[in-house]
C-alpha cells in the first residue's frame, strides 16, 4: 500500500486542519492522537513502533481526509502504518478467526454486503435487502477480511482471492462497511461497488419518507471516502426533507465511532454517548434515522426520541 | 536579561534584538536555545507537584517549528494545557528555576514566536472547550486555547456566530487576542483583540486573576495585543451576535492605487459590512464587499455601488484579454491567471457553503481556500501596518518589492476600525499610533508553488518589506520572533523601555514568550 502512495507524512505542512474534525482529538485534545501528530514525529524520524497508541487510536472515520488541503490520502496513510506496524510488531495483533471454505458463487449478478452490526439485526438486513428489491445477500459478509483491514493485518491471499473471486462476477455490490467498500473499490475496478447508505438513500420510496423534524447520521467511511460528489448528494437530501444532519461548517459528517475497532477497543479514548450527545447539541428531533446498524443503541442512549435505521424508512 | 550577542564584537549590547540595528546585516537567526542548565531540578519538581510535563521526542517533534516553517527550535518538555491551576503551577516552578515556557496556540506564527528554543512549550490547546453560551448576553465564555473554528461551531447550534476572527479555522482564541486578530469585517468592528469583554490570566508568577477594562484595566490593557509578554490567556469571555450568511459582491480593478481608494471610501463611508481586497500579483486586483442582510446590501447598490471603479468578473476578464492582445509577450503571464483563476475562483462558490447569493461559513471557504492555494511548509507575510493617509504609499512600494524578488505573489488589504477608548491596548502593537479612525494592514505573500528559496532571500524579502514601514512610520502584525529586529526602531526607545520595564515587574525571570518581543 505505501508503496503506491505519492504523497505521504513527509508532505504534511502542519496547518491543524485535522484537528478540527478528529473524532479523537475532540475526545482527547492531544495532538499526538492525530494525523498532523504522526505526520510531524515521522517527519522527524520518530519510528513508526514509537507511535503505536497514536496508530491504534484512529477509528478511521476519514473525516481528515477531505479536510487536508494537501489533499494528503490520510486514509490509506493510516492503513499503511498500520500494516508497518503489524510486520514490525505482530506479537499485539489480534487473533483473527479466518473463515475457510470457498465463497459461495453469487445467485445475482447484484448483491449486499452487510457489516457485523447488521449481521447481528437479521430484521433490518432482510429490510434492507427488500427495499434494494430483493438483493442478494451473500453468505460470506468478510468480516474477517475488514476486521484484518482496519487492523493492518495481512490478509491471507487464499482467502482474499476466493473473496474477491465470488464476487466478480456481479455488476453491482452494495457494501454496508465503508471501509471494505473502499478497499473493494480498489480491488474490483469492473464492478459497481456503492454503499449500503447511497444504495438506500437513492431509492425514492425512502428519501421522500426524510421528514424535516429528522435528524440523519451520516455513516462517516463511505461519505468521506466520495466525499466531493456525496456532499452534493446529501445537500440536496437535506434541502429537499428539510432535515438536519451531523455534519460539521466544513460539511464533514461527525462520526459516533461506535462501529470502529479503535472505539469498540476502547482505544481511541472516545465516549460514543458523549460523542452522540455532541452530535446531538443544539438539535431537538422529533426521529433520529441512522445509516450505520451500529448507531441505532447509541442514540437510543442518549436520545428519548424514535432512532431508526435509514433501510426501516421505506417501511412508512 | 542576558541576550547573547550574535555577531560579538560587531554589535553593541541591546536589550532588544541586537543582531537587527542600523548598518549591520540584518539576517535573522533562531534566537539562543536555553541550554537546559535548570532543567533536572524544575522537571523533578515539577513531575513532584503533579504536572505531567512530556519529555518523548514524538510530541517535541510537532512542535519543531510554526506556520512559517523557517525558525526551528525544540523545547526540553511539552505541558499540554489543562487548567488554570496547572499553568499557576508551572509558572511559579518557571520563576523559581528560570525556564522558559514558551505558550503555543494554533502555532500559526511565521516568525518563530511559538517556537520554543528550549524550556517547556505549553500547548494551550489542551484548554479548547466552549464553557458557556449566553444568548440573551451574546456573549460566549471559553477557554483560551480554543480554534475560532471550533468555537464557530458551537455557537452556529446556537445560531450564533463570533464576531470578527482571522480567515483562518486554526487560529486560536488566546493567539489571537493577544496579537490582534483581523478580519474582512475588522472595518467596521475592530480586530479580534477588541471582542474581548474580560480574560482569565495566570500571570508569569503563577497568579490566576481576571481582567477587563474595570477589572485591573492596567493588566488588561497589557494581555491583549501584548504579544504573550505579559501573562498566558487561559479563558475568555467574547462578544458574539446572531450567525447571518453573508452577501458576497467581487469587484474588480487593475490598479492597485484605484481599489485601495475605493474600499478606504466604503470603510469611510460604513458602506458594507465586510471588505478587503485580495489580488493576484497586481494584475488582478479584487475587492470583495460582503453584507449581513438585504437592506445594507441595497442601500448599497443604491448610493456606492455605482460609485465604485471596478468592474464585474466579465467586463474585467474582456478588458483584460484585449490588454493582453496588445501586450503578447506577456501571454505567459496571462496563462498563469488564467489557470489560477480557474482553480481558485471555483473554492469561493462551492455550492455546499453557497445558497443562492448567500455565503454561508465564510472562514471554511476562505480558509481552506488560503491553505489550498497558498499553504506550504514554508510561508512568509510581512505586513504592513499604517495610518489610512500612507497605505497607498506602503502597498504600492511593498509591491514594488514583490516584483523584485517573485514571480508570484497576493496581497492582502484590510483595515482596521480604531476604538479610541482601546488606545492603551494599541501601544506597542500593529496599530501604528497616527491611525485615526481606520489603520490599514497589507500582507504581502509570494507563492512560492515549486521554487525553493533560501532562508537569505526570505529574510531580506521581508526586511525590504519592512524597511517601507520604518521609512513611512507605521507598524506592522508579525514583529516578534525573527523580525523583532524592528521593535526598537519602529517604536522608539521611549515606548519599548517603558514596556521592558513594566515585563521586568511582571516577569522577574523573564521566562515567558522570552524570545517573542524582549
Amino acid at each position: 500500500m505505501k508503496a503506491l502512495l505519492t504523497k505521504g507524512h513527509e508532505s504534511c505542512s502542519g496547518c491543524s486542519l485535522c484537528l478540527l474534525v478528529c473524532p479523537v482529538w475532540h475526545a482527547r485534545r492531544d495532538i499526538r492522537h492525530t494525523p498532523q501528530g504522526r505526520a510531524k514525529a515521522l517527519q522527524m524520524g520518530v519510528p513508526v513502533a514509537a507511535l503505536v497508541e497514536s496508530i491504534d487510536s484512529c477509528t478511521l472515520c476519514a473525516a481528515c481526509e477531505p479536510a487536508c488541503p494537501e489533499s494528503l490520502p490520510l486514509v490509506d496513510m493510516m492503513l499503511g502504518l498500520r500494516e508497518q506496524l503489524a510486520r514490525d510488531v505482530p506479537a499485539r495483533l489480534p487473533v483473527i478467526d479466518w473463515r475457510s471454505g470457498a465463497s459461495p458463487r453469487l445467485a445475482q449478478a447484484v448483491c449486499l454486503i452487510p457489516d457485523a452490526a447488521l449481521l447481528q439485526r437479521p430484521d433490518l438486513l432482510a429490510k434492507a435487502a427488500q427495499q434494494l428489491d430483493g438483493m442478494q445477500v451473500v453468505e460470506d459478509a468478510g468480516l474477517d477480511i475488514a476486521e484484518a483491514i482496519e487492523a493492518g493485518q495481512a490478509i491471507p491471499q487464499e482467502r482474499w482471492y476466493g473473496f474477491l473471486q465470488a464476487l466478480k462476477r456481479a455488476r453491482r455490490v452494495v457494501v454496508a462497511n465503508g471501509l471494505l467498500a473502499h478497499w473493494l473499490r480498489g480491488s474490483l475496478p469492473a464492478v459497481r461497488i456503492d454503499s449500503l447508505a447511497m444504495a438506500l438513500g437513492s431509492l425514492e420510496a425512502v428519501r421522500s419518507r426524510l421528514q424535516p423534524g429528522d435528524f440523519y447520521v451520516i455513516e462517516s467511511r463511505h461519505y468521506h471516502a466520495d466525499r466531493e460528489r456525496l456532499v452534493h448528494h446529501y445537500d440536496g437530501l437535506r434541502q429537499r426533507s428539510g432535515c438536519s444532519m451531523n455534519l460539521d461548517l466544513q460539511r464533514l459528517a461527525v462520526p459516533t465511532t461506535a462501529s470502529s475497532m479503535a472505539t469498540q477497543r476502547g482505544q481511541s479514548g472516545i465516549d460514543v454517548l458523549e460523542q452522540a450527545r455532541w452530535i446531538l447539541e443544539g438539535t431537538t428531533p422529533a426521529r433520529i434515522v441512522v445509516e450505520d446498524a451500529a448507531d441505532l443503541a447509541v442514540f437510543t442512549a442518549v436520545s428519548d426520541k424514535p432512532v431508526i435505521h435509514l433501510a426501516e424508512l421505506g417501511d412508512g | 536579561m542576558d541576550i547573547s550577542v550574535v555577531e560579538p564584537g560587531v554589535i553593541p549590547v541591546c536589550p532588544v534584538a541586537p543582531d537587527a540595528l542600523q548598518g549591520i546585516r540584518r539576517q535573522q537567526t533562531n534566537p539562543d536555545r536555553w541550554h537546559g542548565a535548570s532543567w533536572a531540578p524544575f522537571a523533578e519538581a515539577a513531575r513532584a507537584a503533579g504536572l505531567e510535563l512530556i519529555d518523548e521526542r514524538q510530541l517535541q517533534a510537532v512542535f519543531i517549528t510554526d506556520a512559517g516553517g523557517l525558525a526551528f527550535g525544540m523545547p526540553h518538555g511539552v505541558l499540554i494545557a489543562r487548567s488554570a491551576t496547572q499553568i499557576a503551577t508551572l509558572m511559579k516552578l518557571a520563576q523559581q528555576f528560570a525556564v522558559p515556557v514558551t505558550v503555543r496556540g494554533g502555532g500559526l506564527t511565521t516568525e518563530g514566536e511559538s517556537v520554543a528554543y528550549g524550556g517547556v512549550l505549553l500547548d494551550m490547546t489542551g484548554m479548547s472547550r466552549v464553557l458557556k453560551v449566553a444568548r440573551e448576553q451574546l456573549t460566549v465564555r471559553t477557554q483560551a486555547g480554543i480554534f475560532w473554528h471550533s468555537l464557530a461551531e458551537v455557537l452556529r447550534r446556537h445560531q450564533l456566530d463570533y464576531l470578527s476572527a482571522p480567515l483562518n479555522l486554526t487560529s486560536s482564541v488566546g493567539g489571537s487576542l493577544g496579537v490582534g486578530g483581523i478580519d474582512v469585517n475588522s472595518p467596521r468592528l475592530g480586530c479580534s483583540a477588541d471582542q474581548a469583554v474580560s480574560v482569565e490570566v495566570v500571570t508569569p508568577t503563577g497568579e490566576i486573576v481576571e481582567c477587563s477594562d474595570t477589572v485591573r484595566p492596567e493588566l488588561f490593557q497589557r494581555v491583549i495585543l501584548g504579544y504573550g509578554q505579559f501573562g498566558v490567556i487561559t479563558e475568555v469571555t467574547l462578544k458574539v451576535r446572531p450567525y447571518t450568511p453573508l452577501r458576497m459582491h467581487y469587484i474588480y480593478y487593475d490598479s492597485l492605487r484605484t481599489a485601495i481608494e475605493d474600499l478606504q471610501m466604503l470603510d469611510r463611508d460604513d458602506a458594507s459590512d465586510y471588505s478587503g481586497i485580495l489580488t493576484m500579483t497586481d494584475k488582478v486586483i479584487n475587492l470583495l464587499v460582503a453584507f449581513d442582510s438585504d437592506e445594507r446590501e441595497a442601500a448599497f447598490n443604491a448610493t456606492w455601488r455605482g460609485r465604485l471603479r471596478g468592474h464585474g468578473e466579465l467586463a474585467f476578464c474582456v478588458r483584460m484579454g484585449l490588454g493582453f492582445l496588445l501586450k503578447p509577450w506577456q501571454l505567459r503571464e496571462m496563462l498563469w491567471l488564467y489557470e489560477r483563476r480557474c482553480r481558485l475562483f471555483p473554492e469561493f462558490r462551492r455550492a455546499e457553503h453557497t445558497r443562492g447569493n448567500l455565503m454561508h461559513d465564510r472562514t471554511v471557504v476562505f480558509s481552506r481556500a488560503v491553505w489550498k492555494h497558498w499553504g506550504s511548509r514554508q510561508m512568509v507575510i510581512p505586513d504592513l501596518a499604517t495610518s489610512t493617509e500612507k497605505f497607498i504609499e506602503a502597498v504600492e512600494r511593498g509591491n514594488a518589492v514583490c516584483q523584485r524578488y517573485f514571480r508570484h505573489y497576493t496581497l492582502y488589504c484590510v483595515g482596521i476600525k480604531v476604538r479610541e477608548d482601546h488606545r492603551p491596548h494599541y501601544e506597542l502593537s500593529c496599530i501604528p499610533p497616527d491611525a485615526r479612525g481606520h489603520a490599514y494592514g497589507c500582507e504581502f505573500e509570494p507563492i512560492m508553488e515549486d521554487h525553493n528559496y533560501s532562508r537569505d532571500t526570505l529574510q531580506a524579502f521581508k526586511n525590504d518589506i519592512y524597511d517601507i514601514g520604518l521609512a513611512l512610520g507605521g507598524s506592522y502584525y508579525r514583529f516578534g520572533g525573527m523580525m523583532k529586529g524592528y521593535i526598537r526602531r519602529i517604536f522608539g526607545d521611549e515606548v519599548v523601555d517603558r514596556h521592558l520595564a513594566m515585563k521586568r515587574k511582571a516577569d522577574p525571570a523573564m521566562v515567558l514568550n522570552r524570545h517573542v518581543i524582549f
